[in-house]
C-alpha cells in the first residue's frame, strides 16, 4: 500500500514541480484532479489541555446552585451571553455567538470521559486513545477513525495532520500522520542552493535505514515536504475578516486553514491549546480563564471565517480531559473535576442548541458530591461525527468495547 | 584564558585517536556486533547513557581509565575536578545569588510596583538604581497606557483609539531611538568603564531607550570589554528578569556540554524533569536558579527522601503547585481567628478575597497533594484514592512561603494548618503540625509503589523504552533495602548484565536536549553564547524549564519521533556544522587538519564517521552519503579542486542528521 502511495506522490509532485509560474488556481486544480475521488469530509479535533472549566465556559446561569457554589468566580447573569435561558456563553466567547446564531455551532454539556481519574496525564491519554480506563491501547482514535475507510491509491500524507512540534497520542497508529509546527520551516536546508541534494541525501538515508522507528517517520516526512513544496500553502492568506489572535493556537488554526485551502487532502486534523488549569485566581468575566477563552473563541471564529466554503464539509469538535470542581476552592480557583462541555461546529452541524441531558448541580446530583456528573460519553459525540460525517461505519474498531449504536446518537449532524 | 590550550589538546586527542585507529587498520564497522559488547562499544554505551554523548577523544580517555572505573568515578562526582566548566560559568553572577539577592538585583514587576507606590526604597547602588529607574519608567508608561485605554470606553473601538493615541508617541519614540542609536555609536569610542559611567549618568528615560535600542550584535559590541556586572546591568535595563532566566539557560547547556561530572548533570536534569517546575509561572521566574542549585543538584545522587523533602519545602514547588495558598478549612486562619498583635497577616489574604463561603478565608488546594502522589512518588497506579489526595492536601496546609514576591523562603504557618487527625493510605497521621507533612513524605518515600515508579523511570532514561520487569524489580529491591539511595540504585542498573546486553546498545532515541547537546559535544563546539542552542530546543518542542504541566517531558521515544522534529534535527545538524549558529563555533575542518587525511571525499567521510559516530555507522547511511559524494552538486564548490578537502561541514551535518546520531 505504501508503495502505491509513494509512487503516486512522486508522480503528482513531479507533475507540479517547477510550475511556480502557473497561476495558483491551476496548480490547485491539478492537485485536485489528482485527488479525484478523495472524499472531502474533514474532521478537526481541538484539545483544551489542562482541564477547562466547562461550568464557567458554558454557564448554567439558570441554576441557583451554580451561583451558590461559586461566590467569587461566577459569571453574573447580566454578563453571560444567553443561549437558551438555562445556559449562556462566557462573555469572552463573544466571537462564537454569531456562529451559534447561524446554527452552525452546537454544544454538548456534561460530556466527557467516563473514567474517574483526575490525573491530567491519564485523562488526556484516555481521551486520545479512545479507550478510557484501558492503558494498553497503543494508538489513538483519530488515527483509527481512518482505518476502515476505503483505501484509495492516492491518499495524501496530509490526510492526518497535527499542528505542533510533536505527534499527539490521538493520531498515533497505523495510518501515516504528520506533525507540522510551521509550514514555512517544513523542509531541509532552507532556501540555500545546496538544499535539494541535501534533502535527497537525508531522504535516502532514512528510506534505507533499518531503524524501524525512524525509517517510517522519515519516509512520511519527505513525502510531506515534497507535497508541501508543490502546493505552497503559504500563499493562501487568511480570508477577509478572519482575524486570528496572536498566539500558538491562532497560528495553528491559521496554518491548518492554509493546508486545507491548498487542497492537500487533509481529512483529519488536530490542534491543541493549553493554559486551562486554574487552581488559583481563575477570574470571572475577566481574568485568567477569560483571557485564554478569548484566544480560544477568536481563533475558532477566525478559522471558521477563513474556511469559507470549505466549512460546508468540515466539522470541528473540542474536548478537554475533565471538568473542574463545581465549587470554587480556597484560592478562587477550581480543582480537578469530572464532566465538561464540548463544542461542535461545522457545515453539517445542527447548531444553536445545547445537547445532552443536564444532570443538575444540587448536592445529590453531583459526581462524588463535588463535580458535574457525566451524562454523555465523549465517544457518543465524536462517534456520530466519525460515522455520519467521515462515513466510517466500523465504529467498533474506532471505539472498541464501547456501545456505539447509531440509535443512541445525539443527532448533532444533519 | 586556556581556550587555545584546550583546542590544541583536543586536536591532539584526535590525532592520537585516529592514528591508533588507522594503525590498527580498523575501518568503521558496518555490521552490528554479535552477542555482548566489546570494549569500544562499552565505552560508547556509557558515554551515551551516563553522559550526554562523547566529545572528541572521550572514547579513548575512558578506555584508558577502564569503563568500570569511569562509571565509579561518575557515581562520585564530588571527586571530579571541573575547573574548565567553573570558569565558563563564572561570568553568570545570578547562579551564585540567593533568591533575595536576585530579586533585589533584577527586580520583578511587583518590586517595581512597590517602589512606584513608595512601599520600597530605591536601591543605593548606582547600577541597581539605574535598572530600577529604567523599569519605573516603563511601569509608569504602562500605567499611562492603561489609563488611556480605560478612558476610551467601548471595548470594540479600543484598538482604534489606541492606535490614534500612539501615533504622535510613535513619532516621538522613533526620534528618541534615532538619537539613542547615535549616542550608542558615540559611546562605543569610550573605554568600557567610561561607557558605563556615561550610561549611569543618563536620565532613566534615555537609559530605557538606549537599552531597548541595543539589539543582537550591536549589544554585544556595546558590552565588549565590560565586566560581568556591567554587562548584566546593561541587559537588565531592558528586562531584568530575562537576565536571570538567560543565565540559567546558559548554565544548563554549558554544564551539559562541558561538565566532567556528566552523570551528575544527567541526574540533575532527570530530577528536575521529575519534579518539574515551569519557569513561566509567576515567582518561579526567579525561583528556579535556587531550585536547581540548592534543591535538585545536591541530592541528585543522594537519598530519595531528602530530595523529596527538599522539593516539598522549596519555594519553587510550593509556588508552582499552589500549596503555599492551601488553607485548612478549619484552621484558625480560615475561621478568622487573629493572632496576638504584632503578627503580620499573610499578604495573600489582605485583599477582600475573604468574603467567600460562610465568611471563611481560603481553603484547601489539592494541586500539590495529587501531584505529590501521582508524579513524584507512587505513580498514578500506586494505590491511592481521591480521599487520600484530600487527606494529603490537609496534611500540607500551612506549608507556605514568607513573602514569595520578595524571594522569601519556606515557612510552616500553624494558623493555616488544618487541625485534627488525617488518614493517608490507611496510616493514621496524628496531629503534629509541620511534622505531619514530614511523616507523609517519609511514608511515600519508602513505599514499594514509589520504589517501582522511580526505578521504572530511571530504567526508561538509562536503559530502554521497555525495561524488563526483572531489571526494574532488581533496582526497586536496592531502592527499598538501601533507604532510597539513588547512587546504589544506579549502580545496580549499571552493573547489571541487562545493561550490557546488545539490545541495549543505541536502544534509545535521543530527546531534543540529548540530541542538541550531544551534537555540540561530538563536533567539539566552542560555545560563547548558548542561547541560540536554547532557542533550537524550543523549536524542537523541548524548551528548557519550559514544560508547563507538572508531568515533565517524556523520557520515551515516541514523543520525540515525528516529521516536524526530524526535519528540525536535520536542519539543526546542518546549520551547526556550517557554523551558522551565532555564538557557537564549530569547525569540522580542524578534524581533517589534525589528521593526515588526504583531501578526498571518501577519506573525509570515513574520518568524520569515526569522529562523530565513533565509527559505528550503518552500511546504509555510509553508502548513501558516499554515493552522494560522487555527485558534484553536494559539494560543488570545492570538489572540483582536487587539492582541497571536500565540503567537510556538509558531510558532518549529514552525519549528525543521520538516523544513527538520533540514537544513544
Amino acid at each position: 500500500m505504501s508503495i502505491t502511495r509513494r509512487v503516486f506522490l512522486r508522480n503528482s509532485a513531479l507533475a507540479v514541480v517547477g510550475t511556480s509560474a502557473i497561476p495558483s488556481f491551476l496548480t490547485r486544480a491539478a492537485l485536485g484532479a489528482a485527488e479525484a475521488g478523495t472524499r472531502n469530509q474533514r474532521l478537526v479535533v481541538i484539545f483544551q489541555r489542562g482541564a477547562a472549566d466547562g461550568l464557567n465556559i458554558v454557564v448554567p446561569h439558570g441554576e441557583q446552585a451554580y451561583y451558590a457554589m461559586r461566590p467569587g468566580i461566577n459569571i453574573p447573569r447580566s454578563s453571560v451571553l444567553d443561549l437558551d435561558g438555562l445556559f449562556g456563553l462566557h462573555p469572552a466567547l463573544e466571537s462564537l455567538q454569531p456562529i451559534w446564531k447561524q446554527r452552525q455551532l452546537a454544544i454538548v454539556h456534561a460530556a466527557g470521559s467516563p473514567d474517574p481519574t483526575r490525573s491530567h496525564f491519564d485523562a488526556q491519554d484516555f481521551m486520545e486513545s479512545g479507550t478510557p480506563g484501558l492503558k494498553a491501547t497503543d494508538d489513538g482514535w483519530l488515527n483509527r477513525s481512518l482505518h476502515s475507510l476505503p483505501i484509495e491509491s492516492n491518499q495524501s500524507v496530509f490526510r492526518a495532520i497535527a499542528l505542533g512540534a510533536s505527534l499527539p497520542r490521538i493520531l498515533c497508529g497505523r495510518e501515516p500522520a504528520v506533525a507540522i509546527s510551521s509550514i514555512n520551516d517544513f523542509g531541509v536546508g532552507g532556501r540555500s542552493p545546496d538544499a535539494a541534494p541535501l534533502a535527497n541525501t537525508f531522504e535516502a538515508m532514512y528510506a534505507n535505514s533499518v531503524d524501524s522507528v525512524l525509517h517510517g517517520t522519515g519516509q512520511e516526512t519527505f513525502e510531506a515536504v515534497r507535497m508541501l513544496k508543490s502546493a505552497d500553502p503559504a500563499k493562501y492568506k487568511p480570508a477577509p475578516g478572519a482575524n486570528y489572535p496572536r498566539g500558538r493556537f491562532g497560528d495553528s488554526l491559521k496554518q491548518l486553514a492554509q493546508l486545507m485551502k491548498a487542497n492537500l487532502g487533509v481529512q483529519v486534523a488536530f490542534a491543541d491549546i493549553g493554559g486551562w488549569d486554574h487552581h488559583v485566581n481563575e477570574g470571572n468575566t475577566q481574568g485568567q480563564l477569560a483571557n485564554v477563552l478569548r484566544e480560544f473563541g477568536q481563533s475558532l471564529s477566525a478559522f471558521w471565517t477563513d474556511l469559507g466554503d470549505l466549512g460546508e464539509e468540515t466539522v470541528v469538535v473540542t474536548m478537554s480531559e475533565f471538568g473542574r470542581t463545581a465549587r470554587e476552592n480556597g484560592n478562587r480557583g477550581t480543582d480537578h473535576g469530572h464532566a465538561n462541555a464540548m463544542f461542535v461546529m461545522g457545515g453539517p452541524v445542527k447548531g444553536g442548541k445545547v445537547y445532552g441531558r443536564w444532570p443538575g448541580l444540587e448536592q445529590s446530583q453531583l459526581h462524588e458530591g463535588r463535580d458535574l456528573a457525566l451524562t454523555t460519553d465523549f465517544r457518543r459525540v465524536v462517534g456520530e461525527i466519525v460515522f455520519s460525517h467521515l462515513k466510517n461505519r466500523s465504529l467498533e474498531t474506532v471505539f472498541p468495547s464501547f456501545d456505539s449504536d447509531p440509535g443512541k446518537f445525539l443527532h448533532l449532524l444533519a | 584564558m586556556s581556550r587555545r590550550v584546550e583546542k590544541a589538546t583536543l586536536a591532539l586527542c584526535f590525532a592520537v585517536a585516529l592514528s591508533v585507529q588507522l594503525a590498527a587498520g580498523k575501518k568503521p564497522k558496518h555490521e552490528p556486533s554479535a552477542a555482548g559488547m566489546e570494549e569500544r562499544k562499552r565505552a560508547l554505551h556509557v558515554l551515551n547513557r551516563l553522559a550526554f554523548g562523547p566529545r572528541p577523544g572521550d572514547l579513548e580517555r575512558i578506555r584508558a581509565v577502564g569503563v568500570d572505573k569511569w562509571i565509579d568515578q561518575q557515581l562520585h562526582p564530588e571527586k571530579i575536578e571541573d575547573h574548565a566548566l567553573e570558569s565558563r560559568l563564572a561570568p553568570f553572577r545570578t547562579l551564585r545569588m540567593e533568591t533575595r539577592e536576585i530579586v533585589q538585583n533584577f527586580p520583578p514587576p511587583q518590586v517595581i510596583k512597590a517602589v512606584a507606590e513608595g512601599k520600597r526604597p530605591l536601591p543605593s547602588d548606582p547600577a541597581q538604581r539605574a535598572v530600577y529607574k529604567a523599569q519605573l519608567e516603563r511601569y509608569e508608561e504602562n500605567q499611562e497606557r492603561k489609563q488611556e485605554a480605560a478612558n476610551t470606553d467601548p471595548p470594540s473601538t479600543q484598538t482604534d483609539s489606541k492606535d490614534k493615541l500612539s501615533d504622535e508617541k510613535l513619532a516621538r519614540r522613533r526620534e528618541d531611538r534615532l538619537y539613542a542609536d547615535l549616542k550608542a555609536e558615540q559611546m562605543l569610542d569610550l573605554p568600557p568603564d567610561q561607557r558605563m559611567k556615561e550610561i549611569l549618568r543618563m536620565s532613566p528615560e534615555d537609559q530605557h531607550v538606549l537599552a531597548t535600542s541595543l539589539k543582537g550584535d550591536k549589544r554585544q559590541e556595546f558590552m565588549e570589554g565590560m565586566d560581568p556586572k556591567q554587562r548584566e546591568t546593561i541587559m537588565a535595563l531592558e528586562h531584568p528578569q530575562q537576565v536571570v532566566a538567560d543565565e540559567l539557560l546558559q548554565s544548563k547547556l554549558l554544564r551539559a556540554i562541558y561538565s566532567e561530572r556528566q552523570l551528575d548533570e544527567v541526574m540533575t536534569d532527570f530530577w528536575f524533569n521529575h519534579f518539574n517546575v515551569f519557569i513561566g509561572k509567576g515567582a518561579d521566574r526567579y525561583l528556579l536558579t535556587s531550585y536547581e542549585r540548592d534543591v535538585i543538584r545536591p541530592h541528585a545522587l543522594g537519598k530519595f527522601e531528602d530530595l523529596l523533602v527538599a522539593t516539598a519545602q522549596s519555594p519553587a514547588m510550593l509556588f508552582y503547585l499552589d500549596n503555599w495558598l492551601s488553607v485548612g478549612p478549619d484552621s484558625d486562619f480560615a475561621n478568622g481567628i487573629r493572632r496576638p498583635s504584632g503578627y503580620a497577616r499573610h499578604p495573600r489574604y489582605r485583599r477582600p478575597a475573604a468574603q467567600q463561603g460562610k465568611g471563611k478565608r481560603g481553603g484547601l488546594n489539592e494541586n500539590y497533594g495529587r501531584e505529590l502522589m501521582e508524579l513524584h512518588t507512587l505513580g498514578v497506579n500506586g494505590g491511592y484514592t481521591q480521599k487520600d489526595v484530600t487527606e494529603v492536601a490537609r496534611v500540607f496546609t500551612g506549608w507556605t512561603l514568607k513573602q514569595p514576591k520578595q524571594g522569601g523562603g519556606f515557612t510552616f504557618e500553624e494558623r493555616m494548618h488544618e487541625p485534627g487527625e488525617k488518614i493517608v493510605l490507611g496510616h493514621r497521621i496524628r496531629p503534629n503540625g509541620e511534622k505531619e507533612g514530614l511523616a507523609v513524605l517519609h511514608l511515600l518515600a519508602h513505599h514499594p509503589s514509589t520504589a517501582k515508579f522511580i526505578c521504572t523511570k530511571l530504567a526508561l532514561r538509562f536503559f530502554s523504552d521497555n525495561p524488563p520487569p526483572a531489571l526494574v524489580d532488581k533496582m526497586a529491591r536496592t531502592f527499598l533495602k538501601k533507604d532510597g539511595d539513588i547512587r546504589e540504585v544506579l549502580a545496580t542498573l549499571f552493573y547489571s548484565p541487562e545493561f550490557w546486553s546488545p539490545d541495549a546498545y543505541r536502544a534509545k532515541v535521543k530527546t531534543p536536549l540529548e540530541f542538541v547537546v550531544s551534537a555540540a559535544r561530538a563536533s567539539g563546539a566552542e560555545i560563547e553564547d548558548a542561547l541560540p542552542l536554547a532557542r533550537q530546543l524550543q523549536a524542537l518542542g523541548m524548551p528548557l524549564y519550559g514544560m508547563q504541566p507538572p508531568t515533565g517531558y517524556s523520557v520515551k521515544s515516541d514523543a520525540w519521533v515525528n516529521s516536524s522534529a526530524l526535519l528540525g534535527r536535520m536542519n539543526f545538524a546542518l546549520s551547526l556544522t556550517a557554523g551558522k549558529m551565532k555564538g557557537v563555533q564549530v569547525d569540522p575542518d580542524r578534524f581533517i587538519a589534525a589528521s593526515n587525511t588526504p583531501p578526498d571525499a571518501q577519506a573525509t567521510l570515513a574520518l568524520l564517521e569515526t569522529v562523530l559516530l565513533a565509527g559505528d555507522v550503518s552500511k546504509q547511511t555510509h553508502d548513501t552519503i558516499a554515493a552522494q559524494l560522487e555527485d558534484p552538486k553536494i559539494s560543488q564548490r570545492k570538489l572540483e579542486d582536487a587539492r582541497r578537502a571536500p565540503n567537510v561541514s556538509l558531510i558532518a551535518g549529514l552525519l549528525l542528521g543521520s538516523p544513527e546520531f538520533q540514537r544513544r
